[in-house]
């Protein structure tokens, strides 16, 4: 267990200094006069001065050697210390803090939504593997990959509230704007998770300690009940934790299609800003995120199943 | 005596083709019934088809009567009420056929509790008695994986015959030694002297005999032979039961050792060996001269293999020296694997890779078609890949792909251990006769005595109970 | 009482399954509309021609025209020679790297295998879409951002999936056997090892081809993948949006291109379990 904490940590550190390269480089490929436009961008057109250039600069660490200045930019990261966004010029933190609650509202709705739908088909397919209900899936979840996200949203906004009315296409804070982002999210998450659900259930299905129960005498749902749903748990949740990048990138894409003023949506546009402590911040929130979910999910599998370390 | 279980006519189908069968069959109150046959011999198929528990695909016909009712086998869906109710259904592997998140109490109490209707408490305290009874007094709390493997075994016995008077065993000794299997024998004997039934389906002549009662002999879904297994064992009438006795190691002559001669090819010398903190061996001798045979004995987990694998340099030891005889190739130096099939590259035609070995060393291409001829194989067989060949066949291939290389030296581990019994003793045979002829040190490793005292010059025992090991002397004498 | 399979010999199954062949057959179709279209109808994707502003098929545009009266065919095979242009080369640069690490750390062991599997599980940490947009912003050059940043991302599918299969395979009996019997690295990894990696290696590059083409087209739609007036799916698609009333059809080309091609490669992909 404590060799599971430590590798953890050791992850999360390169995960820090993965950031800080990349977002390094980001910033070392700023265009020359990115600083006068971020300068423009903040104190406007005419106000813009030599001086308030290289004041920007000297705040973004453009002014120094290049190793110096990245042993600087990582001092800083490792401190948490995130800067303020060059765009808005409010701490990143406050930035992120606000952005995240919307974020995590969407996610957290497209993921029960998404776990409503794919578990219950995914333990019948498994059950009965081979059977309608299983060739269904695999069509079925099939096509569903073969839809991306954007495009998923983009039909629903095409269809439901367009053509049908239903539903507003973007907007935020009444409940009906929930729904089309969230069912975007979630149709494609089904998809995914029913699959693994029926992988995983088919195995157990298959294998001899489920034979065995029902020679023991066992019904179908005594069994399901007592052998099925523990034994499929450790591969769920596991796969819960990998979701989260999956998760994460359909944000980003859901919120800019929607106007939902959440943290991808404020990605796109830092990137596109090249606001680069914004997106340092945020690529490192989401990265130790990733690590700290994987270390809760590392937990709770092994109460499940505590046979033996998995690395 | 009381009939509890009485089948007729029950045959095996698939697409149209008849796998097994029909043969009838009466299960009394204490008194076993063993159906004996070799692999594919389509004596799992027959138990399945009783049961209700043949794979998707195939399909029984015939009757089965238990309390006065009686059950078509073509609707296998009938005969599940009778799992855990009158059937008690014991798994194959036991170790892999409990639940591996779930307490040994739990798995034997849930019977009790959900098929009987039981209260928890009550069921609680009747796995408990089930525990005890088998003594496993203190394993209740712990999951399989902190269960021996004939712990296992006892849990999973304790779990299946919770409502059950007929007891249904099939290979109950599937990959067990000696010692294990006499404990089997013991426990499925015990519910006999209850005055339940006992069905047990195996290729073991050994178990067969230990449980005694009536037997019937299976080859190609038939039955050829059958009668109470003590007259049917030592006067069979059937030329395939001969056979089967004749192939058992236990009726080979034994072997007529020889004395050595040259200097010795494989000397290794204070090995000391520890795995999982356990300590092996230590201070061991073993050395293996030319043509000589030297058996490895021992029960599994003993480190027989590692110990194989260290003469062959393949494993470090933790203490202790190897000399090869000088001057020789490092791949005259050989190896045979207990599972054949794993010893070849999986999507290679076995012709391929001959023709590899043979290009790779420069060798007599020519000599393929004699070996073959020798080994009694079918050249047919090297346009095939190791999954479409049989155990026994490809285990003829793998000693065939060491000989090309004119071996010094060959390290048999546990060769026949996967096969029949006809094969094990053709195979074997061939292993003696290659040493004898060649000149080549054979180590031969196994579990079974009798195949030892039967084939090696010398043996060695290794014994788990005793730290170090006796260099035992000649067993054959 | 589980398995007859001692009993009944079972065939096993081999070479590409029938949703596999399907997946394929479409994926070609898709590549020979890509590759054939500009030289059966050689018109220029970027002519633009206001007198044909959305109109309907005629022969120099068999699909008809968009808003700016620019060729939908000619477009639509020009984006999808984009985008699996850049497929291909994220597909092939990552395997290369991906396999090639994994065979390494699972041969080698020791500390290079646990630092390689380290970086690995760190660059899984980051979502993928993230380090595409970060790349993005420091290669000037689009596609060629869109090929390293993929590459850097989809690794380590490969890695994971090369270094489980060699580390469990090469402690096995055969490929001991093999080496007992005197051969080399080389031929461990062309008879033992890629024989088995083959068919799962298939499986995550089409994996990855898809995600590739779903990268750029959804970045595209979101307008920070590839500039206009580029032919890019994603860029068509939302180019074309407002106009679905007057001209569904314009909409429903490049959906209906990148739904085929993610199709295709998915069929590919899913084939082989059964």
């Amino acid at each position: 267990m404590m060799r599971l904490l430590g590798y953890r940590a050791m992850q999360a550190l390169l995960v820090a200094l993965l950031v800080g390269v990349l977002t390094f480089l980001m910033m070392q490929a700023l265009p020359g006069d990115m600083a006068f436009r971020i300068a423009a961008g903040r104190y406007g057109y005419d106000m813009v001065t030599a001086g308030a250039a290289d004041a920007v600069r000297a705040e973004l660490g453009l002014d120094r050697p290049a190793l110096q200045a990245f042993g600087l930019w990582f001092l800083d990261l490792l401190r948490l210390d995130l800067g303020t966004s060059v765009l808005s010029g409010a701490p990143v933190i406050d930035e992120i803090r606000h952005q995240l609650g919307a974020s995590l509202q969407l996610a957290g709705a497209a993921l029960i939504l998404s776990l409503l739908m794919g578990l219950p088909i995914g333990i019948a397919a498994g059950l009965r593997a081979g059977g309608w209900l299983d060739r269904a899936l695999l069509v079925g979840s099939t096509a569903l990959r073969s839809v991306p996200q954007f495009l998923m949203g983009l039909i629903l906004i095409v269809l439901v509230s367009i053509q049908l009315g239903w539903l507003p296409a973007a907007g935020h804070g009444r409940p009906e704007h929930f729904i089309l982002p969230a069912l975007t999210l979630a149709l494609g998450l089904a998809a995914a998770s029913a699959r693994i659900t029926r992988d995983a259930m088919a195995g157990v299905a298959a294998s001899p300690f489920y034979a065995f129960g029902r020679w023991k005498g066992l019904s179908e749902g005594q069994m399901l009940r007592r052998h099925g749903l523990r034994n499929i748990g450790v591969a769920l949740i596991t796969f819960l934790g990998l979701q989260f990048a999956m998760l994460v990138e359909g944000v980003v894409v859901v919120e800019t299609i929607f106007g939902w003023p959440g943290i991808g949506h404020a990605l796109v546009h830092a990137i596109f800003g090249r606001d680069v402590p914004m997106v340092q911040g945020t690529a490192l929130m989401l990265g130790l995120g990733f690590v700290a979910l994987n270390t809760l999910i590392d937990l709770a599998a092994h109460r499940i199943d505590p046979r033996g370390a998995r690395p | 005596m009381t009939i509890l279980l009485k089948a007729a006519d029950v045959a095996v189908h698939a697409g149209g083709r008849r796998f097994a069968g029909p043969v009838s069959l009466t299960l009394q109150g204490g008194r076993p019934l063993t159906i004996l046959g070799q692999t594919g011999s389509g004596k799992t198929l027959l138990a399945q088809a009783v049961i209700g528990t043949l794979p998707q695909g195939l399909s029984a016909t015939g009757q089965v009567t238990v309390d006065g009712r009686c059950h078509d086998l073509s609707c296998p869906a009938e005969l599940r009420a009778l799992w855990g109710r009158v059937l008690g259904i014991l798994p194959q592997e036991p170790w892999l056929s409990l639940d591996p998140l779930m307490r040994a109490r739990d798995q034997i109490a849930e019977g009790h509790a959900l098929v009987r209707g039981m209260g928890r408490t009550q069921a609680r305290a009747a796995a408990e008695r089930d525990l005890e009874q088998l003594g496993l007094r203190d394993a209740g709390d712990r999951r399989p994986d902190q269960l021996s493997g004939g712990m296992a075994q006892r849990v999973a016995f304790a779990a299946a015959r919770t409502g059950g008077r007929i007891v249904i065993a099939d290979e109950p000794t599937k990959g067990l030694d000696a010692a294990r299997r006499d404990d089997v024998a013991q426990l499925l004997l015990s519910e006999v002297q209850k005055g339940g039934a006992l069905l047990t389906i195996t290729h073991d002549l050994a178990l067969a005999r230990a449980l005694g009662g009536d037997l019937m002999v299976v080859r190609e879904g038939q039955v050829v032979e059958e009668g109470p297994a003590a007259r049917a064992l030592s006067q069979p009438r059937h030329d395939y039961t001969r056979q089967l006795i004749a192939a058992d190691p236990s009726s080979w002559p034994p072997a007529r050792p020889r004395p050595v001669k040259g200097a010795p090819l494989v000397e290794c010398r204070g090995i000391t060996m520890t795995r999982g903190g356990r300590r092996l061996y230590s201070d061991l001798h073993l050395v293996v001269h030319p043509g000589e045979i030297l058996g490895l004995l021992g029960p599994s987990g003993c480190g027989k293999s590692t110990l194989g694998d260290v003469a062959l340099g393949l494993v470090r030891p933790d203490a202790g020296q190897i000399r090869r005889a000088t001057g020789i190739a490092p791949c005259r130096f050989q190896k045979i694997y207990q599972d054949p099939p794993s010893a070849f590259p999986r999507h290679v035609r076995l012709g391929q890779a001959l023709d590899d070995l043979v290009r790779l060393h420069r060798l007599d291409g020519g000599r393929i078609p004699l070996l073959l001829d020798r080994m009694r194989l079918s050249p047919v067989l090297l346009s095939r890949r190791p999954s479409e060949v049989s155990g026994g066949e490809l285990q003829r291939l793998a000693l065939l792909r060491v000989l090309l290389l004119d071996p010094v030296f060959l390290f048999a581990d546990e060769p026949t251990s996967r096969l029949d019994l006809i094969t094990q003793a053709e195979v074997t045979r061939l292993l003696v006769e290659t040493a004898r002829d060649t000149g080549m040190g054979l180590l031969l490793v196994s579990h079974d005595r009798d195949l030892i005292d039967a084939s090696a010059d010398r043996c060695l025992m290794l014994d788990v109970t005793r730290p170090s090991m006796a260099p035992a002397a000649r067993l054959a004498s | 009482m589980t398995v007859a399979a001692t009993d009944i010999p079972l065939a096993a199954s081999r070479g590409w399954s029938r949703t596999q062949a399907t997946g394929l057959v479409l994926l070609l179709a898709v590549v020979a509309f890509a590759l054939l279209t500009p030289l059966l109808v050689p018109v220029d994707p970027l002519k633009q021609s206001l007198r044909h502003t959305l109109a309907g098929p005629d022969a120099a545009a068999p699909f008809g025209y968009d808003h700016l009266g620019r060729s939908l065919m000619a477009r639509l095979a020009a984006a999808l020679r984009l985008s699996l242009l850049i497929a291909a080369a994220a597909v092939g640069t990552s395997a290369l790297l991906g396999v090639g690490l994994g065979v390494l750390a699972a041969w080698r062991g020791g500390l290079a295998d646990r630092l390689a599997s380290l970086l690995a599980d760190s660059v899984l940490a980051l979502p993928g879409l993230l380090t595409v947009l970060i790349i993005m912003a420091i290669v000037p050059n689009t596609p060629l951002a869109f090929w390293i940043g993929l590459s850097l991302v989809l690794w380590v599918e490969y890695f994971r999936l090369t270094r489980a299969t060699v580390s469990r395979m090469i402690v096995a009996p055969g490929v001991q056997a093999t080496r007992l019997l005197g051969f080399g690295p080389f031929y461990i990894f062309r008879r033992h090892l890629w024989p088995e990696l083959a068919p799962m290696l298939l499986t995550v590059a089409a994996l990855g081809a898809a995600t590739t083409i779903m990268t750029v087209a959804a970045l595209g739609f979101v307008s920070v993948g590839m500039r206009p007036p580029t032919p890019e799916l994603g860029l068509m698609m939302v180019e074309l949006l407002p106009y679905y009333r007057e001209a569904p059809m314009a909409l429903m080309s490049p959906v209906l291109a990148t739904f085929l091609t993610l199709l295709g490669l998915n069929l590919i992909a899913g084939g082989r379990r059964a």
